[in-house]
């Protein structure tokens, strides 16, 4: 490095037009004198201004460094701002950054820190909603009742209850027992510990929760375990009634929301009046989704009251135990009704009673587009009362009819009513024991009514 | 062509039009309206095309690449669906199961139930038989019997546990075929997941590639198109080149010959016109030559001009320059003087103020003064008038003593004629025995009260003693006639108003008051005085006038002058007042204004003389000469009582001795 220096120094000397005959002092001059210019004259030759940093970077690294002690955002410049919010760590607590940063650039980077790779679609393309409703989400998944002191949910709750739009609870954890006394009531009395032990089964309360939640639209929830493994106990999946209750009011209580479900847990009849009841009347809610449930005639008929005192657009009760009777009763509001689009019945018993009923209620219908009736144990009757119904119908657009024991006869009915119908757009009869050709001729009359659909939609996208 | 054409020119117009992004704000707005006319208008041309050329094209079109797309949709639609009913079949298909599952567990749960039923009804008989034979094994009385009924007994109950244990095992059985069928369900609902997945992937993959191909196909159907009206465009490009060659060079050929009519034509024409220019240029030389001359001249006098106007300018300049001095010393000494000016202006405010200050102080002053001069008039007013009063009291005592004194005087005098002297006595004049009181002022008429006299025509009498100048009555009278009328303007305008009725003695006489109060003559002295200074003015006047107007005219002369002339009149008065009023004024002023009228006490002390002087100085001496006498008589008669004293004590004595004698003369004898 001083070889290097030398050079440049007695340039120096040169400029300073000194006399060059003693070279040698001169160097001994510059070396005593470099003592003192080494200070000034950087040794490094790559060392230019340029790289100093600037006074304002090293505020804004020190307002980075300090961010949790004082946080100073919105006094800042716009470039600085954004300087500061692409440094920041993730890591900040959400106690000051929950209101105050809104950039979606830093929310990205927090989550993606906490979970990597993530689809932002399901959360309107806003990381920051996403993060906290993953966050409150991971909260109240890992909410152990009675151990867990509910301060944890509450604290978290004025950070992010103006962020949170939906909820999707995918596990909800039941209090921990004593395992000595676990040990001893093995088995044969588990029955009378359910009996006795029952309040202590109840999971989250989830009316902590909503009526703080000004913003809240949806909420989906699962009473259950994921990966108990080994661990297994039926009693993990235990819906209470009182759980159910305070789920109930809660829902009564949360005036924005707009989709619900519950889906595998083990929702019966009873659970299902009282959610249905505390339902009635909602202002908002449109989409209400039962399935994988326990629910039978009764609750389908409780469903069937609520859809006549609601707005309700969208209905899903799949793979429930609906029978004959309480089709009957969907169908008897789905003909008073004018508001439900789409209506899911795939995997109950409803049989022929049912789809007939179903079929009546579809000619005085005019909203209804979409109608899934899959693996009903529906038969001919049905069939033709469907194929009434298709002439009479001018809105149902999608039908779903699979796995029905339809028959060749049910088939050729169908076609009959195809031909009459210029609205269904989707049948879909697979494993109904239809005749190919008729099969094939329904499968005409939707591609004839697509098409006319398509010519419907082209000139009005025209114009 | 036309396309294009109408492209071009489009083009080319954009090219001057001002752009959007222009910086001047009227420049945008004007292109912005520029780019919606040219919208309208291309809309316009396309419907026209639409009618004429475009139906072809577009029929065309649609012949080819659009078909082509639409079939590729259609195609990817039927793939779509194809593809979605793949995947969904494994749902369907294990919704299927699942249906059957349920219908069978239905039909087994019917079948359990039944059998469970038929179970219990036969174990409930045989348990019914069992009781029976109980009843029976009481019956029995012996041990053999009994042992066998039990036995029985136990057969049958084991036969029911064995049943019962069948049922449990078929049961357990079952159960564990579902829990077999469970995980055979749960391991094929994974396959299926699996195939469900896997089938997703290859669906992906498929579409993926079909899309691909199918937008290869389309760009390819698309450049192919493009390729082909290009070919075709070129053609017709090519045909219309051609076309157009073979015209330019007909007309080429054309426009050759007629050039050739015309270079000959041109070639005439040149002969021709060269001659006239030649012409022309000898006319034109001569005039040119004429016009040079001229120009030579109003050079010369342009130059004589210059070099005038040269020295006009430099004068002018001078002066200006000169004027530019005076300016800067005008300037200056507006400067100065504005200075002073303000100097002043400040210098005046400042004494204004200490004016306005004096002033109010004096002013203060003043009024202060004046209150306190009114205090003392009235305080002397008072004092004077209880002087006044003192000195009338103090008056009438003296008299009253006075005239006592002098009564005793006269008494003693006439007891002294009477009795001494034996004369007849005769009392001396007594004028001031009738009076008493203070001596009365004599009042001086006022100069109205005299002039009204004077007016009033023929005096009374006893003026004329007054008048010691000799003034004549008449000339007064004719004196305050001439003031009355021509000393109008001294009196006040509203006052002649009122006095228009009045007759005209009074109004003169109210007239002349006013006068005079103007004048400020008061008394009629003042009058008096007034009249003969006009006299003497006359006199002094008419001594000139006598200079003047030579001896002839003599006593006429006088005659007319009697009468001051009118016009000297105001200057005499005006000399009069100057001369006289004056003081007069202020005199008169000065006593009015201590509203005291000064007594005048030059003949008190002849009175109290008078009073004194009652007795002559002849009886004063007469007096003396008695006194003496009668001195001289009462010493006489003293004596003579002195003695007659002295001869009454001696005959006491004597008396007195005789007694004494007698006395002795008794005694002795005893």
């Amino acid at each position: 490095m001083a070889a290097s220096n030398f050079p440049e120094e007695q340039k120096v000397f040169s400029s300073m037009s000194r006399s060059q005959s003693s070279q040698r002092s001169g160097v001994m001059n510059s070396a005593s004198d470099g003592q003192k210019r080494r200070s000034i004259i950087a040794e490094d030759h790559e060392w230019s201004l340029a790289l100093v940093p600037l006074l304002t970077t090293l505020c804004l690294q020190h307002i980075i460094k300090h961010f949790e002690e004082k946080p100073i955002l919105h006094e800042l410049q716009p470039s600085f701002k954004t300087y500061v919010l692409q440094r920041l760590p993730a890591s900040l607590p959400l106690t000051i950054t929950a209101n105050l940063i809104s950039d979606e650039s830093y929310w990205k980077r927090c989550c993606e820190a906490r979970w990597g790779l993530a689809d932002i679609s399901t959360y309107d393309n806003s990381w920051k909603q996403m993060f906290f409703e993953r966050h409150l989400q991971s909260i109240i998944e890992l909410f152990i009742p009675d151990t867990t002191d509910t301060k944890t949910v509450l604290d978290v709750l004025p950070l992010c209850q103006n962020y949170v739009k939906q909820l999707r609870v995918s596990q909800l954890l039941p209090p921990i027992k004593e395992p000595s006394r676990f040990d001893e009531d093995d088995g044969s009395e588990s029955a009378s510990d359910m009996g006795s032990d029952g309040p202590s089964m109840d999971h989250f309360d989830f009316r902590m929760l909503l009526d703080k939640l000004p913003n809240l639209k949806e909420l989906s929830v699962v009473y259950c375990v994921k990966g108990c493994g080994m661990n297994f106990e039926w009693n993990l999946f235990e819906f209470t009634f009182r759980d159910c209750e305070s789920l109930a009011k809660a829902l009564n209580s949360c005036k924005t929301l707009q989709v619900f479900r519950i889906h595998r847990s083990k929702v019966d009849d009873e659970k299902c009046c009282v959610i249905v009841n505390h339902l009635l009347d909602h202002p908002s809610l449109q989409e209400l989704d039962f399935s994988h449930n326990h629910i039978s005639d009764r609750g389908a008929r409780a469903i069937a009251k609520l859809l006549n005192r609601s707005q309700l657009k969208t209905l899903i009760v799949c793979n429930n135990q609906i029978r004959g009777a309480g089709a009957q009763a969907l169908a008897h509001a789905l003909a008073k009704n004018n508001t439900l689009t789409s209506l899911n019945l795939r995997l109950n018993r409803i049989a022929d009673e049912g789809g007939q009923a179903l079929a009546q209620a579809l000619i005085k219908n005019k909203t209804l587009v979409n109608l899934h009736l899959g693996g009903n144990n529906m038969t001919e009757p049905a069939a033709v009362a469907l194929s009434q119904a298709l002439v009479e119908n001018c809105a149902l657009k999608s039908l779903n009819l699979c796995n029905n024991r339809l028959g060749a006869d049910g088939g050729k009915v169908l076609e009959e009513g195809m031909t009459h119908n210029c609205t269904l757009v989707e049948c879909d009869i697979r494993l109904t024991d239809v005749d190919q050709d008729s099969e094939y001729s329904i499968c005409q009359a939707l591609h004839a009514n697509q098409i006319k659909t398509k010519h419907n939609h082209d000139p009005s996208a025209k114009v | 062509m036309h396309q294009t054409e109408a492209f071009a020119a489009g083009e080319e117009a954009e090219e001057l039009r001002p752009s959007v992004e222009s910086d001047k704000k009227e420049e945008r707005i004007l292109a912005r309206r520029l780019r919606l006319a040219a919208r309208k208008e291309a809309q316009t041309k396309q419907r026209l095309g639409e009618d004429d050329l475009g139906k072809e094209d577009v029929k065309e079109e649609t012949r080819k690449s659009q078909k082509e797309v639409e079939h590729r949709e259609r195609r990817m639609a039927k793939l779509k669906s194809d593809g979605l009913e793949l995947v969904t079949n494994i749902q369907v298909a294990a919704d299927a199961r699942e249906s059957d599952r349920r219908t069978e567990l239905e039909e087994g749960h019917r079948l359990r139930r039944e059998k469970l039923e038929n179970e219990a009804k036969s174990s409930q008989e045989k348990f019914e038989e069992i009781n029976r034979k109980w009843t029976d094994a009481k019956m029995k009385q012996t041990p053999l019997d009994l042992r066998d009924a039990l036995s029985s007994q136990q057969q049958l109950c084991e036969q029911i546990i064995a049943d019962k244990n069948k049922l449990i095992s078929e049961l357990q059985q079952e159960l564990k075929a579902s829990d077999d069928r469970y995980v055979k369900d749960l391991k094929r609902q994974a396959k299926d997941i699996d195939l469900l997945v896997e089938r997703m992937e290859e669906q992906i993959s498929t579409l993926k590639k079909s899309y691909r191909e199918d937008l290869h196909q389309i760009e390819n159907s698309l450049d192919e198109e493009r390729r082909t009206l290009l070919t075709k465009h070129k053609k017709k490009w090519e045909h219309e080149r051609k076309d157009r060659n073979e015209k330019e060079l007909k007309n080429m050929m054309q426009s050759l010959s007629v050039m050739e009519e015309y270079a000959d034509l041109l070639q005439k024409l040149r002969v021709q016109t060269a001659e006239e220019y030649n012409i022309d240029k000898i006319r034109m030389d001569t005039e040119v030559q004429k016009l040079r001359m001229k120009v030579q001249q109003t050079k010369f006098n342009c130059h004589m001009n210059e070099e005038k106007l040269d020295y006009k300018y430099e004068v002018l300049k001078k002066k200006e320059e000169e004027n530019a001095i005076i300016k800067s010393q005008l300037k200056r000494k507006i400067i100065r003087m504005q200075d002073v000016l303000n100097n002043l202006k400040s210098k005046l405010t400042k004494q204004e103020k200490q004016s306005k200050a004096g002033n109010q102080s004096l002013s203060n002053d003043y009024t202060r003064i004046s209150q306190q001069y009114k205090d003392m008039q009235k305080k002397a007013r008072h004092f004077a008038a209880l002087d006044a009063e003192r000195l009338e009291k103090l008056w009438l005592m003296c008299e009253d003593e006075a005239k006592a004194l002098t009564h005793r005087a006269l008494e003693t005098d006439r007891v002294i004629h009477e009795q001494q002297l034996g004369l007849e006595w005769a009392s001396p004049p007594l004028p001031f025995m009738e009076r008493s009181g203070a001596v009365q002022q004599k009042t001086f008429r006022t100069a109205t009260q005299a002039a009204a006299d004077t007016l009033k025509g023929e005096p009374e009498g006893g003026l004329d003693e007054d008048t010691a100048a000799g003034l004549n009555k008449r000339t007064v009278k004719s004196i305050l006639e001439l003031l009355c009328d021509e000393m109008g303007f001294l009196v006040e305008s509203k006052l002649l108003m009122l006095l228009s009725p009045l007759e005209k003695n009074e109004q003169s006489l109210i007239k002349l008051d006013a006068i005079f109060s103007a004048i400020g003559i008061e008394s009629e002295k003042d009058v008096y005085k007034m009249a003969e200074f006009f006299m003497n003015y006359r006199q002094h006047e008419s001594k000139y006038t006598k200079d003047e107007t030579a001896n002839g005219q003599g006593e006429s002369a006088e005659e007319l002058s009697n009468l001051i002339h009118t016009e000297d009149l105001l200057a005499a008065l005006k000399d009069f007042t100057a001369q006289f009023c004056r003081q007069d004024v202020h005199a008169s002023h000065k006593s009015s204004i201590l509203g005291l009228d000064m007594r005048d006490d030059s003949e008190d002390a002849a009175y109290w003389e008078s009073i004194a002087n009652v007795m002559p100085e002849s009886k004063l001496k007469l007096w003396d000469a008695l006194d003496t006498a009668l001195n001289k008589y009462h010493a006489v008669l003293t004596e003579r009582t002195e003695l007659l004293m002295e001869t009454q004590n001696i005959q006491q004595q004597n008396s007195e001795l005789r007694q004494l004698l007698h006395l002795y003369t008794t005694s002795k004898a005893q």
